[in-house]
């Protein structure tokens, strides 16, 4: 289909702003009369706090006020299945950095300098600071009364489960198929795996702007779902939605940290006190303090026949989640449900647990628990396939489910042929050249390849989009799409424009604002390309219908609407014809409930990933070069290329930070990595020697013009090929992330051999 | 804080600010509190580079530099870097590259890479990446930020080639 604006890439409609400094963040919002917040953050893991003493904060000079935990609108708590977390700690610290008093004062010093003198008395508690002592017979419970909170309606083969165990605060688990088929496999492989936490690093920090101005709550705040953060702060606040009005300008950085509750809530709490508009900007290191990834083990027991053919797979995964639920739950149900891969099996049963330590809440993150389950997977099938003497390509191949075929009984069907993207990677590696590979090998260089799969972020997950055409001809987009840096706003202007037949930069953007936006549910999982399109374009096709009866009125003969988004037969100056006409339309989209399907919708649509890594290895140090990363994804269809390539190599960098760089660490149950300044972020020098990046396009997307969501794909291969490459190289297999040169030469020291695989059958 | 403070002077983007600041006060307050929207912090440490500003052609973290240590320099924030209305040509090739996505980096990026420039006008992709290291981006991945730069670096050739 040819089109004009889509598939093009115009320049991006805030480069200009950004570029020249003039970007307009949350971070940059003033009012007059605004307070300044700081928080007092418990620096003990795990404490009941016997007292706090807040009179000598109170008398000083500028503040003007400071909430404690003892406060009962300070008691009420937030989270996204269960409501675990208080606004402020009352009665029990559960992680060092737990926000347990805070301040509004005059200037930021004056609100920093009180909160050194609020007094606490802890009573200090056996820490729980990772999920084996956490899930010790005697471990003390982290929260002795059951949080409230629901469970999602699931559908064929999925459960979940609040709080099943102690210091478990959910389980999911999806089976299908039959048990018995594992005694009937040649071998039964059985691996762990460890996954470890990165920090989101976004650069604008959490920063939120309240005030409360005849009970109508305001609040800007750098925020991926306003809609979502509205429906929580309403619930905490005890108001109708509609008094809550959540203002969201660019945001500097989000890769899921920026769902729900962070800065809002004190803020808030504070602006009711002091009849003030108050302003909570964490610092970086607070951010530290406030979310991270979730790490995670794996273990997984692959059933496989001696030919290749993959039967079956048990899996349990546990989640350190933290002090307080938070995403995890969804997390779980995700790092489960994308446990087995897009391969072909007769059984499979994969669960995962939420378990709570005494550590920072972990949430959302660029993935979501899809890093940790490739992670696993796919270095398991490297590792089956050289027990197996089978190539790692050849194993795969056999196994890929076809395009077309359901991921699992009742779900939608694979929308992506996935041996395509994987051929693409082998080729541009020359992976298929056997001699040089073997030459390759004599350098203590190997090639390794990854496939991600995940499922899309349409569920649960209604988008509304209104477009409006003024008497001048001016054309606005209202949605509450966030632009976080992925180009949303861009790409949904190219959709409305081409549908329209007018330029991108005549289309304005409408501020995100939850009192003048239609209802989204947020902008997360990749997905506004293709559910916040599909309204966008409907609202567009709409309007466009309209301006067609309107031309046909006016010239008096008929132009038709065949309603088809490339169907863009309007004259190219109908804003002018029509001057003085307005048109107004909405769009709306929601997938529908289906409880054959296992999540309870079928998936939108798939996102895949194909990488593949050509490392060299020094066996004297254990440092691993990456020579060449290719990461390929699917598209779809492209709305913009370069925001799609800008995607691509986001998530393929941020997955070779996973895999080498980053880590969060923990010494003697404190945070060491508790700021910019101590963690290592992923910097320049950090690249491959080469980074190629192949967006494919193969049309099978649901959104518009074959659109999918595009921007994770990376995230979930790079990894596990990097590993696989380095087993390719030197024959050691790493398990645990990141690759650090002290677990490859630890590898190397076993021989260069792989852990022992247990068979069966 | 003190009442006592320190007299300093210097320009700032072409215009000279002449005041008297406490010791203690930190150049990038003192710049955004006037409205340097450009400089943006967040690590807060100096060790991030969203807050770099150009002082005498060196790029620095005002977040780490105090207002005093300034007095008679040049200072130049991404506001000040081209003095009409047009764009620097660093500015048009991150515009053109899409070597951007949240932004937050961008400012600092950008002034990093002019001075890069300054000292290096034909810099080899490696050249580029060791000199914004100290730069951190968390959106694009780096590559087209790599791209701007040495897009920037032959259009300043070329220019130079046909004058």
């Amino acid at each position: 289909m040819t089109t004009r604006t889509v598939g093009t890439a115009p320049v991006r409609t805030d480069a200009l702003a950004k570029v020249a400094g003039a970007a307009l963040y949350t971070v940059d919002i003033t009012v007059p009369g605004m307070l300044h917040a700081a928080a007092l953050r418990s620096p003990y893991p795990h404490a009941r706090i016997v007292r706090v003493d807040a009179e000598r904060a109170r008398r000083q000079p500028g503040v003007l006020a400071v909430v404690t935990g003892a406060d009962p609108a300070a008691q009420r708590t937030y989270g996204w299945y269960i409501k675990d977390q208080p606004i402020l700690a009352g009665d029990k610290a559960r992680y060092a950095g737990d926000i347990v008093s805070a301040v509004a004062a005059e200037d930021p010093a004056t609100a920093m300098a009180a909160v050194e003198l609020i007094d606490v008395d802890y009573e200090p508690l056996e820490p729980l600071s990772d999920v084996e002592s956490a899930l010790r017979g005697d471990a003390p419970a982290l929260f002795e009364e059951r949080p409230a909170g629901t469970t999602p309606r699931y559908g064929r083969g999925a459960s979940g489960w609040i709080h099943p165990d102690k210091n478990v605060c959910y389980r999911f688990r999806y089976h299908t198929g039959d048990a018995t088929v594992m005694s009937s496999c040649d071998h039964v492989f059985d691996d762990s795996f460890s996954f470890s936490a990165m920090q989101h690093y976004h650069l604008e920090p959490f920063v939120s702007l309240a005030s409360v101005t005849d009970g109508v709550i305001d609040v800007w705040s750098s925020n991926q779902s306003p809609f979502s953060l509205r429906r929580e702060l309403a619930r905490l606040f005890d108001r109708d939605e509609d008094r809550v009005r959540v203002h969201v300008p660019l945001v500097g950085g989000a890769f899921g940290a920026k769902n729900g509750c962070k800065a809002e809530p004190v803020a808030i709490l504070l602006a009711m006190q002091t009849g003030r508009p108050v302003r909570f900007c964490m610092t970086a290191a607070e951010g530290f303090l406030t979310q991270r990834q979730h790490s995670a083990t794996l273990r997984l027991r692959t059933g496989v026949m001696a030919d290749g053919t993959l039967i079956g797979r048990d899996c349990e995964v546990l989640l350190d989640a933290g002090a307080y639920a938070d995403a995890s739950p969804l997390v779980a149900e995700k790092a489960a449900y994308r446990a087995p891969g897009p391969y072909r099996w007769q059984y499979v049963d994969a669960a995962a647990s939420c378990v709570l330590t005494t550590t920072t809440p972990a949430g959302p993150f660029r993935g979501f628990g899809a890093p940790q389950a490739a992670w696993a997977s796919e270095s398991q099938l490297d590792m089956i396939a050289h027990r197996l003497g089978i190539d790692p390509y050849d194993l795969r191949v056999k196994n890929l489910r076809e395009l077309g075929e359901p991921y699992m009984p009742g779900d939608s069907a694979v929308d992506s042929d996935l041996r395509s993207g994987l051929a693409a990677v082998a080729e541009a590696l020359h992976y298929h050249d056997r001699p040089r590979r073997e030459a390759l090998r004599t350098q203590g260089r190997g090639l390794g390849l990854a496939i991600g799969f995940k499922d899309s972020g349409g569920g649960s997950k209604p988008a509304s989009a209104r477009v409006t055409v003024d008497g001048d001809g001016h054309v606005t987009l209202r949605c509450g799409t966030v632009e976080l840096g992925q180009g949303a706003h861009t790409a949904l202007r190219q959709i409305a424009a081409e549908i329209l037949g007018i330029p991108v930069d005549g289309i304005d953007y409408a501020p995100v604002d939850t009192a003048s936006v239609p209802f989204d549910q947020g902008t997360y999982a990749s997905s506004s390309s293709a559910v916040m399109a599909r309204a966008v374009a409907e609202a567009a096709i709409d309007v466009r219908r309209q301006v067609r009866q309107a031309l046909t009125h006016r010239d008096g003969k008929a132009l038709g609407d065949r309603g088809r988004h490339e169907d863009h037969a309007l004259p190219q100056d109908w804003r002018r014809l029509l001057a003085g006409q307005v048109f107004d339309a909405s769009g709306h989209f929601e997938v529908t409930p289906d409880a054959d399907a296992p999540l309870g919708e079928k998936c939108f649509f798939w996102e895949p990933g194909w990488g593949g890594a050509e490392v060299e290895v020094d066996s004297e140090t254990g440092r691993v070069r990456v020579r060449r990363l290719v990461v390929c994804g699917d598209a779809g269809r492209m709305i913009n290329p370069e925001l799609c390539h800008g995607q691509e190599s986001g998530s393929a960098i941020m997955g070779l930070a996973q895999a080498l760089v980053e880590h969060r660490m923990y010494a003697h149950g404190a945070l060491a990595t508790h700021d910019p300044l101590s963690y290592r972020v992923t910097t320049f020098t950090d690249l491959p020697d080469e980074l190629d990046l192949m967006v494919q396009e193969q049309g099978h997307g649901p959104g518009p013009f074959g659109a999918k969501g595009y921007g994770e794909g990376g995230m979930l291969v790079v990894a596990a090929a990097i590993a696989n490459a380095v087993q390719d190289a030197v024959g050691a297999r790493v398990t645990d992330l990141p690759l650090t040169p002290e677990r490859v030469l630890h590898a190397l020291d076993q021989g260069g051999s792989e852990p022992s695989a247990g068979a069966a059958g | 804080m003190s009442r006592s403070g320190i007299a300093v002077s210097f320009n700032l983007n072409g215009r000279t600010v002449q005041e008297t600041v406490p010791a203690q006060q930190v150049l990038a307050d003192f710049l955004i509190e006037r409205g340097v929207a450009g400089v943006r912090v967040s690590c807060d440490q100096g060790v991030c580079g969203a807050c770099t500003a150009l002082v005498d052609g060196c790029p620095i973290a005002t977040c780490a530099a105090f207002v005093f240590q300034v007095d008679g320099c040049d200072v130049v924030t991404v506001e000040g870097l081209s003095d009409s209305d047009d764009l620097h040509p660093m500015q048009r090739s991150f515009v053109d590259r899409f070597a951007m996505q949240c932004g937050y980096c961008t400012p600092g990026m950008v002034l990093t890479a002019v001075a890069l420039l300054n000292r290096k006008p034909d810099p080899s992709p490696d050249d580029v990446r060791r000199w914004l290291a100290g730069n951190v981006c968390r959106c694009t991945g780096y590559a087209s930020i790599v791209d701007a730069v040495l897009d920037a670096a032959r259009r300043r050739h070329d220019l130079r080639e046909r004058t």
